[in-house]
C-alpha cells in the first residue's frame, strides 16, 4: 500500500531516481565486461533494469505510467525482456490505502461504501494509471465496478508532462511541434480524468457495440461522479490469462476476429473510436464475445486526417510511390521531397517499406498474425526506426498508431488467423466516402 | 447507555449548528430547537461550552461505531488504521468545517492539559499501535504515552491543514493523510529499529569493543 507522489518535487526526484538506477546498472554492466571477454548475462541486465523502472512507474501511476503502457505496447522499440516487464504496467500497480477508498467514496458519493452498497470488495480488482477498480454489488443486486480516480492525479498530469517537456527541449528541434503533442496528450489525459465524459462514452459505446459479439459495461450514473465511475461488472479474462489455458487454434481465430471486427466496425461507423488499445482494457468472456471495459480514451480524428491515414493503406498495396510521397507530405512525416536531401530519402524509405509491411494484412482475404516472420519484421521496422531529435507527423498520429499497432501486437500475441474481406472494403468505403464528403 | 449517549450527540450536534446562528445561543433555545425541555440537557451538560465540546467526544464515538461496520477492519495495517481513523474524523468534521474552524483552535487544542476529546484520540492512537502485529521489536517499545502525544500533535495539525485545504474534495488533506500514515507505519514496520537496538547492545556489553574504546582514549591520554 504505497502513497502517492503527487508533489512535483516527489515525481521529479522518482524520475530522476530511475535515470540513475538505470545508468547504473549499465555502467556495471559495461565495468564487468571489461573484466571478462565472454559477453555477461545481458538478459538478466534488461530483466534487472526493465523491473527497476517498473517499480518506480508504478510509484507515479497517472502519466509516467501512461509512458509504461505505450511502451509495452510498441514492444518493438524494447528489448524482449524490457517489453515483458514492462506489460506488467497494464494490469498491476500498488493499490492505494483502503481507507482512502472510502473517504473518496464517502467524498464523492455521500456515504461509505459499507452504506451504500450490499457489498464492496476492500481490495482492488485492478489497478491502473490513474485510477483502480473494486468490484461491489449494488442493492438491487447488480454487480459493479466502481473505478476510483487516485487523488491529485489531476494536478499530477501537468507537471508530470511539464518535466517531460523540460527534459526534451533540451535534445529536441521542433519545438512547436513538441508543443502540438504535448498539448494533444495533456487535453486527452485531463478528459481520461472526468469520469462524468467517460460514463457518457461508455453509454454511447453500449448503444453503437453491445451485441451478441461484443459485450460492453453500462454506466450507472447515479453512482458516478467526476472522480468515481460506477459501470456493469463484466467477467471475463484478460489476454495473458486467456492465452494461459493454452486455448485451441480456433479459439484464438475467433477472439481475434472479434477485436480486428470492433476495429473495422469502429472505423464504419466514422465515429468515436476506442484509442486505447492494450490487453489490459479487453476480456474474452467465456460465452465467446469480447468485452471492452475502459473507455477512458477515446478520439475521435479530423475528417482530413483520418481519410489520408487510411488511404495509406491501400496506396502502399499499390506501391503509388507519388501518391505515397504526397500522403507523407500532407501528414507531416515528410518535410520535403525524398530527392531533396538525404535525410528526407531516408525517412522516405523507411516509411515506405514499413507502410506495405503494415498494409500487409489487408493485401489478401485472410492474414495469419501468428506468423513468426510478420511478427520479427513488425519489430524490425520499430527498432530501426531513423531516430532523430526532430518530431515529425500529425499529433493525430500519437493516438491513431497507439489503436492500429496495439490492434497488430494483440492479435500477434495471440497468433490470430484473421478473415480481412470486410475490413479491406470497410477501409476502401471509409477512404471513398471521407473524400466525398470532404 | 446507547440512548443516553445518542441523545447527548443530537444535542451536540444540533449546538453546532446554532452556534454557527449566534454563539451566545442560549439552552432554551437550544432546548426549544431539539422538542425538549432545558431540564433535560442540563442533565447531561452543566453549559453550553461542555455541550460544544462534547461535539467533538461524539465524533470519537461515531468513529468506533462505524469501524464496527467496516467487515476486513482487523485485517487493515497500521497505516490504513490511522488513515481511517484521521480520515472519519476529518470526514464528520466536514459536515461542520464552519464550526470546526471557529471552534477546534480553543476548544480542543489551546487548553491546558488535555481535553476529553484529546483523551479519546490518544486512546485510540495508543489502541492501533499496540493492538498491531506487524511492529518491529523494537518499534514495539516505544508504544509509549510520548509517542502518542505526537501523533496527537500531528493530528492537530493535519486539522490546520484540512482547514486551508481548498482543493476539491479536500483532496490535497488526503494525500497528506496518505503520506503521513505510510511514513509511520514505515518507521514502525522496518526492521532497522531491530537491527540498531541489537548493535547498540553488542556495543554496551562486549568487552572487546569496550577495550578498543578504552585503548584508544588511553592512546590519546599517552599521546597527551
Amino acid at each position: 500500500m504505497s502513497d502517492f507522489p503527487s508533489s512535483k518535487f516527489d515525481r521529479g526526484k522518482i524520475f530522476a531516481k530511475t535515470g540513475l538506477k538505470v545508468g547504473s546498472n549499465y555502467a556495471k554492466h559495461y565495468l564487468k565486461s571489461l573484466n571478462k571477454k565472454n559477453s555477461s548475462d545481458k538478459s538478466s541486465l534488461h530483466k534487472q533494469t526493465a523491473e527497476q523502472i517498473f517499480g518506480e512507474l508504478t510509484k507515479l501511476r497517472g502519466t509516467a505510467l501512461k509512458i509504461g503502457q505505450a511502451l509495452s505496447i510498441d514492444q518493438g522499440f524494447l528489448p524482449d525482456e524490457f517489453a515483458e516487464v514492462m506489460t506488467q504496467t497494464q494490469y498491476k500497480v500498488p493499490p492505494i490505502n483502503r481507507s482512502l477508498v472510502r473517504s473518496i467514496i464517502k467524498q464523492e458519493l455521500g456515504k461509505y461504501p459499507e452504506l451504500l452498497f450490499k457489498s464492496f470488495e476492500s481490495e482492488a480488482i485492478a489497478a491502473a494509471s490513474i485510477g483502480q477498480v473494486h468490484r461491489a454489488v449494488l442493492k438491487d443486486g447488480r454487480t459493479v465496478a466502481v473505478k476510483i480516480q487516485y487523488p491529485g492525479v489531476r494536478d499530477t498530469i501537468s507537471s508530470d508532462l511539464g518535466l517531460a517537456k523540460t527534459l526534451l527541449r533540451r535534445i529536441v528541434n521542433g519545438k512547436d511541434e513538441l508543443d502540438e503533442y504535448f498539448d494533444e496528450i495533456r487535453s486527452t489525459l485531463l478528459l481520461e480524468t472526468d469520469y462524468i465524459y467517460e460514463g457518457n462514452t461508455i453509454d454511447r459505446f453500449h448503444e453503437r457495440f453491445a451485441n451478441e459479439k461484443v459485450t460492453t459495461p453500462q454506466w450507472i450514473s447515479e453512482f458516478s461522479t467526476q472522480r468515481v465511475l460506477t459501470m456493469t461488472y463484466l467477467e471475463g479474462d484478460h489476454l495473458s490469462d486467456f492465452l494461459a489455458k493454452n486455448p485451441t487454434q480456433e479459439e484464438r481465430n475467433r477472439y481475434g476476429q472479434l477485436l480486428w471486427d470492433f476495429f473495422h466496425d469502429q472505423v464504419d461507423d466514422f465515429d468515436e473510436i476506442h484509442a486505447d488499445t492494450h490487453p489490459g482494457n479487453f476480456l474474452l468472456t467465456d460465452e465467446g464475445k469480447l468485452g471492452v471495459i475502459d473507455f477512458g480514451c477515446v478520439k475521435k480524428f479530423p475528417e482530413e486526417f483520418f481519410s489520408d491515414y487510411l488511404r495509406l493503406l491501400p496506396t502502399h498495396l499499390q506501391r503509388d510511390e507519388e501518391a505515397i510521397i504526397n500522403l507523407y507530405q500532407k501528414l507531416g512525416v515528410l518535410k520535403d521531397h525524398p530527392n531533396s536531401s538525404k535525410k528526407e530519402m531516408e525517412y522516405y524509405k523507411f516509411c515506405l517499406n514499413y507502410g506495405f509491411t503494415f498494409a500487409m494484412p489487408y493485401e489478401g482475404d485472410s492474414f495469419d498474425f501468428g506468423d513468426p516472420e510478420y511478427k520479427e519484421l513488425i519489430r524490425g521496422y520499430t527498432k530501426n526506426a531513423p531516430i532523430s531529435n526532430e518530431p515529425r507527423g500529425n499529433k493525430n498520429f500519437i493516438y491513431s498508431t497507439r489503436v492500429h499497432l496495439g490492434l497488430y501486437h494483440f492479435l500477434m500475441k495471440l497468433e490470430a488467423e484473421i478473415n480481412t474481406t470486410d475490413s479491406r472494403k470497410i477501409v476502401q468505403n471509409a477512404v471513398e466516402s471521407i473524400s466525398e464528403d470532404t | 447507555m446507547n440512548k443516553k449517549t445518542d441523545k447527548k450527540i443530537r444535542i451536540s450536534d444540533a449546538a453546532a449548528v446554532k452556534y454557527l446562528e449566534n454563539d451566545r445561543f442560549t439552552i432554551a433555545s437550544l432546548a426549544d430547537e431539539l422538542d425538549m425541555e432545558a431540564s433535560e440537557i442540563y442533565d447531561f451538560f452543566p453549559n453550553r461550552r461542555s455541550i460544544l465540546q462534547f461535539y467533538y467526544e461524539a465524533a470519537i464515538i461515531k468513529y468506533r461505531r462505524i469501524i464496527t461496520q467496516i467487515d476486513d477492519y482487523s485485517s487493515f495495517s497500521m497505516a490504513e488504521k490511522l488513515s481511517t481513523l484521521a480520515l472519519t474524523l476529518l470526514d464528520l468534521f466536514q459536515e461542520n468545517r464552519e464550526f470546526v474552524k471557529r471552534t477546534y483552535p480553543s476548544y480542543v487544542v489551546c487548553k491546558s492539559g488535555s481535553t476529553p476529546f484529546e483523551k479519546s484520540l490518544k486512546q485510540e492512537i495508543a489502541s492501533i499501535y499496540k493492538g498491531d502485529q506487524k511492529q518491529s521489536r523494537a518499534a514495539s517499545l516505544l508504544n509509549i504515552e510520548p509517542i502518542f502525544e505526537l501523533i496527537l500533535y500531528h493530528f492537530h495539525g493535519l486539522i490546520r491543514f484540512w482547514l486551508r485545504d481548498h482543493s476539491e474534495g479536500y483532496q490535497k488533506t488526503m494525500e497528506l493523510v496518505d503520506k503521513w500514515t505510510a511514513f509511520v507505519q514505515e518507521v514502525n514496520y522496518s526492521s532497522i529499529l531491530d537491527r540498531g537496538f541489537e548493535l547498540a547492545k553488542f556495543a554496551a556489553y562486549q568487552t572487546p569493543l569496550k577495550n578498543v574504546f578504552s585503548s584508544s582514549h588511553n592512546n590519546t591520554t599517552t599521546n597527551e
